[in-house]
């Protein structure tokens, strides 16, 4: 057999293939960027929306860049949907909606090694402030020495919230090592024996997360309320969500499978 | 002079690419400047300044209210300057001692065998992304510096002051180096092979012994070379972000000299590392102008960098090979 004219035979057939496929269905996109603590939710939603009746004829495209990529990007029109971790600003710009889809749990972490289990305002408060500085004067603390504090940038959703409902209106160290992400906050913790930082409640494997005000840091608790570090994530439309947008962010609250989802690892919407 | 039609329509295209890359260079110098602005008019002098605390200061502008007209600026951006400065410098210099003395290795003493292994292999480490060293930096190195470097007492001293938990310029500076010495290593190598072979075996027959040789004649006719290493490396080592941020702390602190050794302990951010992770704020406008402001002083470091390689070069080779 000639295989050039095999190749050119698969060749005709391929591009044959894709004008077929688009033309077969007219598919709506929805475009998303934002957050990257949302970010891991909404890619388990769309896997599991496209596969469902309403979601067929959605496509999704989902970039990350953090909440004030994402709020940035929907104003200005370049995505359908910004993801969000945190709270609207007044400085955000006019025109936009935050539509709250989930919650999620903001743990403090310290090293197993060193396993503080107890926290109360006060002395979160203390510690990050950078008021007591050595584990000796924190109760429960088996390790002894200098405190080493590992907190997020000043532009990250997650500080953000620690400010609001942990710090206010207390200031965080200055002298504090600032990490870009979770997951650096994580393994910092987890090598430095005198480590404490706080992470999304996904971020918390290999340390020992502490309660707060009596209550410990799990998903039941945050699912129940009774947790107080909890944060609300927001898929950001530009105006109120209409279209295929408005029946996704309809089919995250409402449907069970997605509900499902959302308790994986995070408070649903109800 | 016969001109080639072909010949000239490629002059006028190389030409028009050329003029384009100039134009967009120029283009983006302008933009950034112009976005940087307000920055520096609002803080003035000052802005190259310390007082206060950066972190707090960037903290302030990216809440800043939404009215235009409260618009937060203040920032006195001292510890993030110093710290480019301090770091860049320390790398640069200690990487030139190395790179030179390598070099001279490879080219002179190394037997062919060692040789053959070794270019190849600072070649490819010359080309290893930064996050790479980054990585090996912050599970490797960081952690062992924490363990056996920064005792309780010295943690303790400064306690309230600022945090020692391994992240420092030290490591910073130590990766930094090793990142950008295989660069220099392979410059000077090529620069010292083409170093006529009859300059050297002059001294030799003047009763010179290889090493005299090799420093009196070959590093001296390479030392534009070497410049133009150290400029290279400087650009690299001023612009390395991703790295610096990981292992050097990331804290808008100024290490204080006068604390003895540990100063190097001490953790520092300079301004590339500012801009890469404050990168989620740019949307905030006071705040991303403020990062504009960062990367125009950037901008012109790298530009008088160049200048200055150059005029160094242009002083060097009037004793030395020439054009170069």
């Amino acid at each position: 057999m000639n295989s050039k004219k095999f190749s050119l035979a698969w060749l005709l057939l391929a591009l044959a293939a894709l004008v077929v496929v688009p033309a077969a269905q007219a598919k709506s996109t929805i475009t998303i960027s934002g957050s990257t603590s949302v970010a891991p939710l909404a890619t388990l939603w769309a896997q599991k929306y496209v596969k469902t009746k309403a979601g067929k004829n959605v496509k999704f495209k989902i970039l990350q860049g953090g909440s004030d990529v994402g709020i940035s990007d929907v104003s200005r029109g370049r995505v359908t949907v910004g993801m969000s971790s945190r709270d609207p600003k007044p400085s955000d710009p006019g025109g936009i909606v935050f539509n709250r889809i989930a919650k999620d749990a903001i743990c403090l972490a310290t090293n197993p090694a060193n396993g503080v289990s107890a926290f109360d305002q006060a002395l979160v408060q203390n510690i990050f402030s950078g008021k007591v500085r050595s584990w000796d004067q924190v109760p429960g603390a088996k390790e002894k020495g200098t405190i080493d504090l590992f907190v997020r940038t000043p532009a990250s959703g997650t500080q953000d919230a620690f400010d609001k409902i942990f710090m206010s209106p207390e200031k965080i160290f200055s002298g504090a090592s600032q990490k870009a992400s979770n997951g650096l906050v994580q393994q910092a913790i987890q090598r430095d024996k005198a480590g404490i930082g706080y992470v999304s409640l996904a971020f918390t494997k290999g340390t020992t997360v502490g309660s707060y005000k009596g209550v410990p840091c799990t998903l039941r608790n945050a699912k129940s309320g009774q947790y107080g570090g909890v944060r609300s994530f927001y898929f950001v439309t530009r105006g109120a969500a209409s279209g295929p947008v408005k029946k996704w962010i309809s089919w995250t609250r409402n449907n069970k499978a997605a509900l499902k989802i959302a308790a994986s690892e995070w408070v649903p919407f109800k | 002079m016969i001109r080639d039609r072909t010949d000239r329509r490629v002059e006028l295209l190389l030409g028009a690419l050329a003029s384009t890359i100039l134009l967009l260079i120029a283009g983006m110098v302008i933009f950034v400047f112009l976005k940087g602005l307000p920055s520096f008019t609002h803080n003035g002098l000052a802005w190259f300044g310390g007082g206060g605390n950066v972190d707090e200061q960037l903290m302030n502008i990216f809440n800043s209210p939404a009215n235009p007209d409260d618009y937060v600026y203040e920032l006195r951006a001292w510890p993030l300057l110093y710290a480019t400065a301090l770091i860049t410098f320390s790398a640069v210099v200690i990487s030139t001692i190395f790179a030179v003395l390598s070099a001279i290795f490879i080219v002179e003493f190394a037997p062919l065998s060692i040789r053959r292994i070794l270019e190849p292999v600072v070649r490819l480490l010359a080309a290893v992304p930064s996050v790479i060293y980054g990585l090996i930096g912050i599970l490797v190195v960081v952690p062992w510096v924490h363990e056996h470097l920064i005792s309780e007492e010295r943690k303790e001293s400064v306690a309230y002051v600022i945090q020692l938990d391994g992240t420092s310029i030290l490591v910073g500076i130590l990766i930094l180096t090793i990142m950008i010495c295989p660069i220099m290593i392979a410059i000077i190598v090529d620069a010292l092979r083409s170093v006529p072979a009859n300059w050297t075996q002059g001294a030799a027959a003047l009763g010179v012994n290889r090493w005299r040789a090799m420093w009196t004649v070959s590093v001296r006719a390479a030392r534009p070379a070497i410049v133009a290493a150290a400029v290279l490396a400087s650009a690299r080592a001023l612009g390395e972000a991703i790295m610096l941020s990981m292992v050097a702390g990331s804290v808008g602190f100024a290490p204080n000299p006068l604390d003895g050794l540990t100063f190097f302990l001490e953790p520092a951010r300079p301004l590339a590392s500012t801009i890469v992770d404050n990168a989620e704020g740019l949307s905030v406008v006071p705040f991303g102008q403020t990062m504009y402001a960062f990367a125009s002083i950037l901008l012109v470091s790298s530009a008088f960098l160049s200048f200055g390689g150059w005029a160094a070069r242009r002083s060097l080779s009037k004793y030395t090979l020439g054009a170069r």
